[in-house]
């Protein structure tokens, strides 16, 4: 009951959004809004800066002018052209950096050559969606296999008209160019009129730069379809021709590019100029020459061929220019092995492009084998293949279908992601890496193989560095800020998800040096700047409460600190003092707890609560210890204070919870330090929350505080009235419309407040709650909720000081017994009010047995854990009360709220209610058989 | 599992024989099922499109007949001794699970890791 991981929960979320976030850059952006969007922006980042230097060489254009349209001697394109130019003169013109741009590019033509499919990608971006567009990857000029994707049917027809004589010219100069198409590069599609030199270069030099920003980010790509809009830039040839590439049926700069022939194509006119670069620069590419130069149609698709050891049908294909096809799924695969690097590369890059939100690509790649391939890149010394590798990787590895990410992990994928995360300092190729972990991490199989390789090495390269915690901090200077970089998301995000996996996980992860450490001076340095609604943050959180769960069990040498006379003194709970304490050490003896149990006496006997002194320390404490440390209590109180953000919200109330469950020492430091830090109010105040599983976390971690007798009384005291107003009148739900989960959870925690405290029964009576009790044992569809409920009733009802307010108020005796069966007794074990018929045995014994130890639903692996179960136990000898164990059993399910518990239970009450509508008998949702 | 309408649904099926359990007075499974056509199927937790009104396990009760069985939550009900599950209102198909002179059930059930082991065998 009190501690829930919800492990499961977050799961769930991680999944979406890792892939979301991090594949924003990459082509993973989901296609959810939110993601989109983000990838925009960064498009449109980029095109701005291609921009800019198109501008410039505007000016510079060949004709000295603005390409005032006869000017260019390309005759039909010279329309299009000219205007995207003047319309960036106007713009742009100002813009100085043109120049050294170029220069950048030039230098980088390695990179942004390589880089240069994903432009293109970019361009497909849109194609993203469409998938058509490929086009733009030069890299096959074959487009057939995709061609019914590609654009390439649906860019074609507006281009033939385009094209003119002058624009087929231009093929006649592929020899200069075909180089380009070796590499695939789009770059290298040469295409248009090679005629007039001047305008080449000026068109050159601005495509040449867009490979940059595109090869940086890759996936940029998907977000591509934005691309086109709002730029008018786009006249940029660059972009232009990305767009062209893009988008396919559409306007802007593609029809009118179009005269230039195909997106593609414009590219060439970079294209001579580029092709001697590479000459220059890239020795290798000489090799492919040969073949390519010499048919430039059969440019990519010799190497291709070579590779794939077959000529490629598509040749010959439907495409009315033979000369260019993209190459099917399995000559891309094979081209990863081909031993030209750029071709490798670009080949992972089109994968990646390809795999963008498209399952069956990604299927396909895995049954062509291509996973291994890939994986097997990430081992290779340049920068650029690995990087592509890992690109394609990460998108395949997200999405629903786990085969996927089960072919990484069998492939030893993920130790090469790993050690490429040691090896690598591109912060770039990091962000991928760690995205592909955080996809992978999501598939519960996989999160211990994740563990067993990359835990240590994502805290110390990662984790650690981010989060500007020092192993030993230079006295004199400040301490570091933690850094939200994108990889210290995707790496918290990953370790969320794995923290998630049960004992053994939460073992490894608390025992991982410096982890714990870490993400606490992260968390505090959150706090600090006040920044607190992030991603990042909220992973944080999520591991740290993952982590705290059964401290109390799982820590080396806990039973040291359990308190053994908790179990057979009730309500003793309250806090102890304690004079000194060598907790860093663990070296509880039995003289210490001699001294607990005197200390317990003493609490017990002075009232004074309050005195708490809490262990002194030697040393410093490091490692998990942190965990359950008084003093991170301020922290989470912090969070719950200042953060709007839900899920860390929960998160930091479900650390607490965690924290103040269990008998031992600490967590009555804790539950003691929650008071005294002014806790108990903010905790209540969120009982307000808007959000089901904020309310829920907080009243179940008010429950486990309540455990603390003086924590109870002020419970009892100042919120009763805000956990009461959360509970649904009869067929009225509350506004919030809380889950049933939600609505356990709080019954149960008024259950505990009220029980050895008929103050707080009364102040219970005084919150209006009985009719709402009674009607919710009258009337709930859930049985949970209505056993819950009736429990509560039943021990208000045990106050005989009360029964004469209670009377005078109208109700009687039957009102506080259970419905349905009328006997106590039964109440007990069972659900009343419950159609028996429907649930034979089974049913009945729900209650029983999970008293006895099983779960009867083992949702997931936290039921096993049974804390609550011990819990309850105690409990149950504590209070007496009759029908408590069950109670806590029932809370135990609510816990754990995976997803699937939340739907199954959501499906309880609309058909439940429908069918009450009726008045018809109740429609069992579920049977037990 | 998808279907297309007016075509035979096909799907992955593992035979699933559970012998009731005397408990007390009844006749025990020892699961519990969900779904159905008379219900919501968009509540539905482990269906994969939100559209199957199929009968689904919902619980297994640990150490049950039905666990020992090999059941697993979340699998589809696709027969109950040879009477479709795949076209009956919930409380059909409990009554159909709860015979009393039955005490062998025999199932056909589906779920998704059948049809990805299939699915890799034949890759």
């Amino acid at each position: 009951m009190m501690q829930e991981p919800q492990e499961m929960v977050e799961e769930t979320v991680t999944i979406e959004e890792d892939p979301g976030t991090p594949t924003s850059h990459v082509s993973v952006v989901t296609s959810d809004d939110g993601t989109t969007r983000r990838t925009e922006t960064k498009v449109t980042k980029m095109v701005k800066t291609v921009t800019t230097r198109t501008v410039r060489q505007v000016p510079l254009g060949p004709d000295g002018l603005p390409l005032p349209e006869g000017s260019s001697p390309l005759g039909s394109y010279t329309d299009s052209i000219d205007r995207r130019y003047l319309k960036n003169g106007e713009r742009y013109i100002t813009t100085p950096q043109a120049t050294s741009t170029l220069t950048r590019s030039y230098n980088n033509y390695n990179d942004s050559y390589s880089d240069a499919l994903p432009p293109d990608a970019g361009g497909s971006q849109y194609g993203g969606r469409h998938y058509g567009l490929h086009d733009g990857y030069g890299i096959g000029d074959a487009t057939d296999n995709y061609g019914s994707l590609s654009r390439g049917v649906n860019f074609r027809p507006p281009r033939y008209p385009y094209a003119m004589a002058n624009s087929y010219r231009p093929e006649n100069s592929y020899g200069t160019l075909p180089i380009r198409k070796d590499d695939y590069g789009h770059v290298a599609q040469p295409q248009v009129p090679m005629g007039s030199s001047s305008v080449d270069l000026n068109r050159s030099q601005p495509e040449r730069f867009q490979p940059e920003p595109y090869g940086l980010e890759d996936d940029r790509r998907s977000l591509g379809p934005e691309e086109e809009e709002p730029y008018d830039l786009e006249p940029d040839y660059s972009t232009a021709s990305r767009r062209q590439g893009t988008l396919p049926g559409t306007n802007r700069g593609r029809t009118m590019r179009e005269p230039l022939r195909d997106g593609p194509r414009i590219r060439g006119y970079e294209d001579p100029i580029e092709a001697e670069l590479i000459d220059e620069r890239h020795p290798y590419i000489h090799g492919m020459y040969p073949a390519p130069l010499a048919q430039p149609e059969r440019g990519s698709m010799a190497s291709l061929d070579r590779l794939a050891g077959r000529r490629s049908p598509s040749i010959d294909s439907i495409r009315k220019d033979p000369r260019w096809r993209d190459p099917d799924l399995q000559e891309v695969i094979a081209m990863l092995g081909h031993p030209i690097d750029p071709v490798k590369s670009n080949a992972a890059a089109y994968l990646q492009h390809l795999c963008y939100e498209n399952d069956k690509i990604k299927k396909d790649v895995r049954q062509l084998k291509g996973i291994p391939v890939l994986a097997s890149l990430l081992d290779h010394p340049k920068a650029e293949v690995h990087r592509k590798a890992c690109g394609a990787l990460r998108n395949i590895s997200y999405g629903k279908d786990h085969d996927n990410k089960v072919a990484i992990k069998n492939c030893d994928g993920i130790p090469a992601l790993v050690r490429l995360l040691r090896k690598t300092n591109d912060m770039e190729v990091r962000e991928l890496i760690t995205g592909t972990l955080w996809n992978l991490s999501s598939y519960e199989p996989l999160k211990m193989v994740i563990i067993n390789h990359g835990l240590q090495t994502m805290t110390n390269e990662v984790i650690i560095p981010h989060s500007g915690w020092e192993h030993e901090p230079n006295e004199d200077s400040k301490p570091r800020d933690a850094e939200w970089t994108t990889v210290f998301k995707n790496t918290s995000g990953c370790l969320r998800n794995v923290s998630s996996d049960g004992a053994e996980a939460r073992r490894r992860l608390r025992e991982c040096e410096g982890l714990v450490d870490a993400l606490l001076h992260a968390l505090q340095s959150a706090v600090g700047k006040k920044d607190m609604d992030n991603k990042s943050v909220e992973n944080c959180v999520c591991i740290m409460r993952n982590l705290s769960y059964h401290v109390h069990k799982e820590i080396p040498g806990a039973e040291k600190f359990t308190d053994p006379s908790v179990l057979q003194a009730p309500g003793s709970a309250g806090p102890q003092r304690k004079k000194k304490d060598d907790a860093g050490c663990f070296g509880g003896k039995k003289a210490k707890e001699e001294w607990f149990n005197q200390a317990r006496k003493n609490g017990e006997n002075d009232k004074n609560y309050d005195t708490l002194d809490l262990p002194k320390r030697t040393e410093p404490t490091k490692g998990f210890e942190l965990l359950y440390q008084p003093e991170v209590v301020r922290l989470y109180l912090s969070l719950l204070t200042e953060s709007q953000n839900y899920n860390t919200l929960e998160a930091a109330a479900g650390a607490l919870q965690n924290l103040s469950a269990g008998q031992w020492t600490w967590s009555n430091y804790i539950r003691a330090t929650v008071r005294k830090e002014k806790g108990l109010p903010i905790l209540v105040e969120l009982l307000r929350s808007d959000s089901d599983k904020v309310v829920r976390a907080v009243a179940i971690a008010l429950r486990n505080l309540s455990i603390d007798r003086r924590n109870k009384d002020l419970i009892g005291s100042y919120a009763m009235r805000d956990l009461v107003s959360n509970l649904p009148s009869g067929q009225q739900r509350p506004a919030k419309n809380l889950e049933e989960d939600t609505v356990v959870a709080i019954l149960n925690t008024i259950h505990e407040i009220v029980t050895d405290s008929s103050e707080n029964a009364r102040s219970l009576i005084q919150a209006q709650a009985i009719e709402k009790l009674v009607a919710i044992n009258k009337t709930s569809q859930s049985p949970r909720e209505d056993k819950a409920a009736s429990h509560v009733l039943q021990t208000v009802w045990s106050y005989k000081d009360l029964r004469n307010a209670l009377t005078k108020e109208g109700w009687n005796k039957s009102h506080f017994q259970p419905t349905a069966t009328g006997a106590p007794k039964a109440a007990k074990n069972g659900k009343p009010g419950y159609d028996d018929t429907t649930l034979p045995l089974m049913e009945k014994n729900q209650g029983t047995k999970k008293n006895g130890s099983g779960d009867m639903i083992p949702m997931d692996e936290l039921g096993p854990d049974g804390y609550s179960t011990i819990d309850q136990r105690d409990k149950d000898c504590k209070y007496k009360s009759s029908g408590d164990g069950s109670v806590d059993l029932t809370e135990r399910e609510p816990l754990k709220n995976d997803t699937n518990r939340k739907h199954y239970v959501r499906s309880n009450r609309p058909a439940v209610k429908l069918v009450d509508a009726c008045e018809v008998k109740p429609q069992p949702v579920d049977s037990w058989v | 599992m998808s279907f297309i309408p007016g075509q035979p649904v096909t799907a992955v099926v593992q035979r699933i024989e559970i012998r009731k359990l005397q408990h007390g007075e009844h006749l025990i499974l020892g699961f519990s099922i969900g779904g159905g056509i008379d219900q919501d199927p968009g509540q539905n937790p482990f269906s994969e499109d939100k559209s199957d009104k199929g009968i689904y396990v919902t619980r297994v009760t640990p150490g049950g007949p039905a666990e020992v069985a090999g059941l697993m939550m979340g699998d589809k009900v696709m027969q109950v001794n040879g009477w479709d599950m795949t076209m009956v209102t919930h409380d059909q198909a409990r009554k159909r699970l709860t015979k009393k002179d039955e005490d062998i059930v025999r199932l056909l059930v589906t779920r998704k890791s059948l049809e990805q082991a299939v699915r890799h065998s034949m890759m």
